[in-house]
């Protein structure tokens, strides 16, 4: 935005250019010649940088007014400060992905071109084909303003040799006689732990400071972070002070989770359980370890399951905005999602079987896809969102600290967490 | 200095300081160790003083996850250039401010002198619009620019303004003697006297740029014109999760060379740092 | 100005670059003390001799003056001036940057400061880091100095050790201790093996500061531990000498002569290292990100995830203010104080 340009352009005159605008985005006039895009992302992973250059490449084959087109890898940690703080520096990137729990901020901004006609309007592209819980929240006002390229439900990978090793049956079996409850789980893991030495079961992602990803276990209480509307606190709810009693006597008490400031990678063998997104399957390429790939454990409350999603967007900053849009569409069509299915679930309703997964997913069963991945994008609750969601995440985070510790007054942690929250949920 | 000490006493004081030397050396120890150990072994309990498996495949990984070489290169390319535009903006300054009357020259000397108070993430965002609005962003020319003129090169001024200050009043006589006007008087006459201050100077502003941090995290976005301190927390695996054998390796490659330059020439660092004028 | 030994910087005692000479020369020689001469007095558009005596000895010195600092001058009008009047500029202004918008909302950045709870938990932690590094890093840098002092053999060497982490990379250093102190990192490791318990160093609410208090002063005591060790030797031996004939005890000498002749050093070091403790922003967002809790969120810090994470840019800028005017305070207050303080200010 070139808003706050004004006054430096009044003392710079001479050098800057920038000029002031009242809160409605001008594109600067398209320069001639062959139009770069760029597109912010968070994997530096080759095998995914090496599908969006042929998908880009592929592109740019029909289109000789499109240059080159840039996927810049930046930061996981800091994705999003580092893409807002481009976007204030007005450097804004053509297209970006989105985190869903930034989703709500970026979509009621104003900041993303809507794209429903963008997408109608694309030759082949089969808008209707588009999953409407998997839309719903990269919506507001009936528009799309970004599109989930990427839905990936939580399951539970295992270390089946671990379990061996500590005696314990494997998730199949439980799974079978429906005894693949958290309580039995983190039993099993306070084993494991306690026989092999190694980490039970590690939340990934979660390091006692990314709480978010605490709802893959809390949802099995039927707690939640806010109420649906978002108005609400749901921390001191007495489902969620019965979850993290459990998690908190499962992690301090039975040792069943590594507890704060521990280090145990899963992927390295040396934890027998995590809970983590489908799509990290590929780390386990070279595991020197038998394992599986279960849905979540049942809660008190019963079955149920949690998604992660990631959107793609496009800033009316960009000074190709059409462009980028247009080349939203391509990489989004049936043809490419189908390629990238291989690594982000798609949307598409007619994608989602485990036939056409597994053909891009080969180190996961037909069964394992079906189970996790398509029974989960079905039924799962997105992981917490909300407006404003920065400066909410760390204040529940600092709000939580104290919790992480033994002997921690679960109830009063959370109503202290819920204190502070509650007047920023009004908005 | 002082008599000669009993000889309990020296034992004691051997304990004491190598005792203290722990917390100084331990990390760089680890450090390196460290990235020679597969990443498995680095969290190991008991931590083992050195690898069970020497594993160099680190080392290579660096150069191979990132343009590494060329990104040292920049990192060392822009500390030069900054050190020795700062070491020409400050001598100059410095000299002016202490050994020239002009009129206003105390209110500029405290204008120049905020530079010192004010921190780096206060003026990044503006600096970063200022220099975006000019084309100037993804490339070395804010790295270089700021450091040289602005903030950090304020502290440099001071040192020079200190140290031209502790000169004898007879050295402007002496040099219009010999029939120099003002400017031969600075550039034959002070700047060299001021070497230790100047090599001082190069220490300090080397240092600095070398580890600049925000900056180029904030101007840079292309891999290959990162800078070392930048590159070091680029290390990490497909989700983020750092690779922590890559990462001290690269730390390592970092910091021993400097350590090594530091070594060799300690004694002119130190007498250099000694002979700032600070202490008076 | 022959006679007089300080440092005041010369004026009007340079050659003229035209014919002044002579006339310069006539005004030394009366001791007219450096003041510009009557017959110096500039004429514009001088009439006598043909030549323009508009640049004067004076004037001529006046605009090397200005040449030289010109380059420091401009840099600091463009890089520092103008950022911070910018700064002050959104501070005035809710700047939503995903929304775009930029409304000027006049003092209400302000009010919010003076209303945010958070603040006094943020002000108290950087009281108490600021506090704690200047005192553990001045008094660490002290006693390495005098111990350095001392007639050993392999000073050199320890010297060596202890500056050793100020050249090593900021986040390399970092980084290194982030690993040791996790709560299975090398540290508690190597307590382990002595047979003791570490803590969970970086999770407790007191350790999480004390950590990234000693991984910033283990970083630069170096350098302070130089500059106090230079100020040490230039204290003559016969004050010691004479002191310990008067029967004074180590603990005397140290507090009545050390301490006095190094004061400037003190003073120096005391103020920078008071700034950088300010300025401290890698270590937290590297060791603690501002936790547990809030206990580790310094003001830096705190700007720092007002605007850059949670995007409030305008009020990012009313607390980079508030920190200005903190580190201007507290280096004004140690600048008068050195009067006090301060032995033989010259």
């Amino acid at each position: 935005m070139r808003t706050f340009a004004k006054p430096a352009a009044v003392a710079l005159a001479a050098l800057l250019t920038l000029t002031a605008c009242g809160g409605g985005g001008e594109a600067a006039p398209a320069a001639q010649g062959p139009q770069p895009l760029r597109m912010t992302i968070w994997t530096s992973n080759e095998a995914h940088l090496k599908l969006f250059d042929e998908i880009a490449a592929e592109y740019r084959k029909t289109r000789p007014d499109v240059g080159e087109i840039k996927f810049d890898p930046l930061p996981f940690d800091n994705y999003t400060t580092t893409l807002t703080t481009q976007i204030a520096g007005g450097n804004a990137p053509d297209l970006a992905w989105i985190l869903e729990n930034s989703a709500p901020d970026f979509v009621s901004s104003g900041a993303l071109v809507p794209l429903d006609d963008t997408l109608r309007e694309a030759e082949g592209y089969e808008f209707d084909d588009l999953t409407p819980s998997a839309v719903k929240l990269w919506q507001a006002e009936g528009r799309l303003y970004a599109y989930p390229f990427s839905t990936s439900p939580f399951g539970v990978f295992v270390n089946t040799d671990l379990l061996e090793k500590a005696g314990q049956k494997t998730p199949a079996e439980m799974i079978e006689d429906g005894t693949w409850t958290w309580e039995k789980v983190a039993a099993q893991n306070a084993a494991v732990a306690a026989e092999t030495g190694k980490a039970g079961m590690v939340v990934r992602d979660f390091d006692y400071k990314g709480w978010d990803n605490l709802s893959t276990v809390w949802g099995g209480w039927g707690a939640q972070a806010w109420s649906e509307d978002g108005r609400t606190c749901g921390f001191d709810s007495p489902e969620m002070v019965e979850a993290m009693t459990f998690l908190h006597k499962s992690i301090f008490t039975d040792k069943a989770f590594p507890g704060p400031g521990t280090t145990a990678d899963f992927f390295a063998g040396d934890a027998a359980m995590t809970v983590t997104q489908i799509s990290r399957a590929s780390l386990l390429q070279d595991a020197k370890f038998g394992w599986d790939l279960v849905p979540l454990p049942a809660g008190p409350k019963g079955e149920y399951s949690v998604i992660g999603q990631a959107g793609l967007g496009v800033f009316k900053q960009s000074a190709n905005a059409e462009l980028a849009a247009d080349f939203l569409a391509f990489f989004t069509n049936p043809g490419n999602s189908a390629k990238l299915a291989a690594y982000f679930p798609p949307p598409r309703a007619s994608q989602l079987t485990a036939d056409t997964l597994a053909k891009s997913n080969p180190l996961l069963k037909p069964g394992q896809l079906q189970e996790v991945v398509i029974g989960g994008i079905e039924k799962g609750v997105v992981k917490p969102n909300h407006t404003g969601q920065a400066e909410l995440s760390q204040t529940v985070r600092a709000a939580l600290d104290p919790l992480w510790r033994p002997g921690a007054d679960v109830k009063a942690v959370l109503g202290g967490v819920c204190a502070k929250i509650q007047p920023m949920l009004g908005a | 200095m002082r008599r000669e000490i009993p000889v309990r006493l020296k034992t004691l004081l051997y304990g004491v300081l190598c005792v203290l030397c722990v917390p100084f050396v331990f990390p760089t120890w680890w450090m390196v160790t460290s990235s020679l150990k597969p990443v498995s072994e680095i969290f190991a309990f008991p931590p083992r003083p050195l690898p069970v498996d020497w594993d160099l495949s680190a080392y290579g990984q660096v150069f191979r996850l990132q343009p590494f070489a060329g990104q040292y290169l920049n990192s060392l390319y822009i500390a030069l250039v900054v050190t020795a535009g700062t070491m020409a903006v400050a001598a100059m300054a410095g000299y002016a401010f202490a050994r020239i009357r002009f009129p206003g020259q105390n209110v500029l000397f405290v204008v120049v002198l905020l530079g010192l108070l004010i921190p780096s993430e206060v003026t990044i965002v503006p600096l970063f619009q200022m220099f975006h609005g000019l084309g100037l962003t993804d490339t070395h020319w804010p790295l270089i620019l700021v450091p040289i003129l602005g903030a950090p090169g304020v502290l440099a001024t001071f040192i020079m303004r200190q140290f031209f200050v502790s000169l004898p009043g007879e050295l402007e006589e002496a040099a219009r003697v010999d029939g120099l006007g003002r400017f031969g008087t600075f550039y034959r006459v002070a700047l060299p006297l001021a070497r230790p201050a100047l090599g001082a100077v190069a220490i300090f502003t080397f240092l600095h740029s070398w580890n600049l941090y925000l900056e180029p995290i904030v101007y840079l976005s292309s891999p290959e014109k990162f800078t070392l301190p930048q590159a070091l927390t680029q290390f990490v695996d497909a989700y983020g999760g750092p690779m922590w054998n890559v990462q001290l390796a690269a730390a390592s490659m970092t910091a021993l060379p400097v350590l090594v330059v530091f070594v060799l020439a300690q004694r002119q660092f130190v007498e250099g740092l000694a002979h700032t004028g600070l202490k008076g | 100005m022959t006679g007089r030994a300080d440092a005041r910087p010369l004026t009007g005692g340079r050659p003229a670059r035209s014919g002044d000479r002579a006339a310069d020369r006539a005004a030394e020689s009366t001791g007219a003390g450096g003041r510009a001469p009557g017959p110096q007095r500039a004429h514009r558009f001088s009439g006598g001799g043909g030549e323009q005596v508009f640049w004067t000895m004076r004037r001529r010195d006046n605009l090397v003056g200005y040449l030289l600092v010109t380059p420091q001058l401009l840099g600091s009008l463009l890089f520092v001036l103008l950022p911070l009047g910018l700064v002050l500029w959104y501070s005035l202004h809710e700047w939503n940057v995903l929304a775009g918008t930029f409304e000027f909302v006049g003092g209400e950045n302000y009010d919010r400061l003076l209303a945010d709870a958070n603040l006094r938990e943020v002000l108290g932690g950087t009281a108490l880091f600021s506090v704690g590094l200047v005192v553990l890093n001045l008094g660490l840098a002290l006693v390495l100095a005098i111990l350095l002092n001392q007639r050993l053999r392999g000073t050199t060497f320890f010297r060596t050790v202890f500056f050793s982490p100020v050249v090593v990379s900021l986040v390399a250093w970092t980084i290194v201790w982030r690993f040791l102190l996790q709560d299975d990192g090398g540290l508690n490791g190597l307590l382990a093996v002595a047979g003791a318990e570490g803590p969970n160093w970086l999770r407790g609410e007191g350790t999480a500061m004390l950590s990234v208090i000693v991984v910033q002063v283990l970083k630069n005591v170096g350098l302070n531990m130089v500059l106090f060790l230079a100020a040490l030797q230039g204290v003559p031996s016969q004050l010691y000498e004479a002191a310990e004939l008067d029967g004074a005890g180590a603990w005397t000498r140290f507090l009545r002569i050390t301490v006095p002749l190094i004061s400037p050093t003190i003073l120096l070091t005391s103020i920078i290292t008071v700034v950088g403790s300010l300025q401290v922003f890698a270590q937290i967002a590297v060791l603690t990100q501002g936790g547990p809790g809030m206990s580790t969120t310094v003001l830096v810090y705190y700007l720092y995830q007002q605007a850059f994470q949670f995007h409030h840019f305008g009020y990012g800028a009313t607390l980079s203010v508030l920190l200005f005017v903190i580190v201007a305070l507290l280096t004004i207050v140690q600048w008068r104080m050195r009067r006090r303080w301060v032995f033989n200010e010259t």
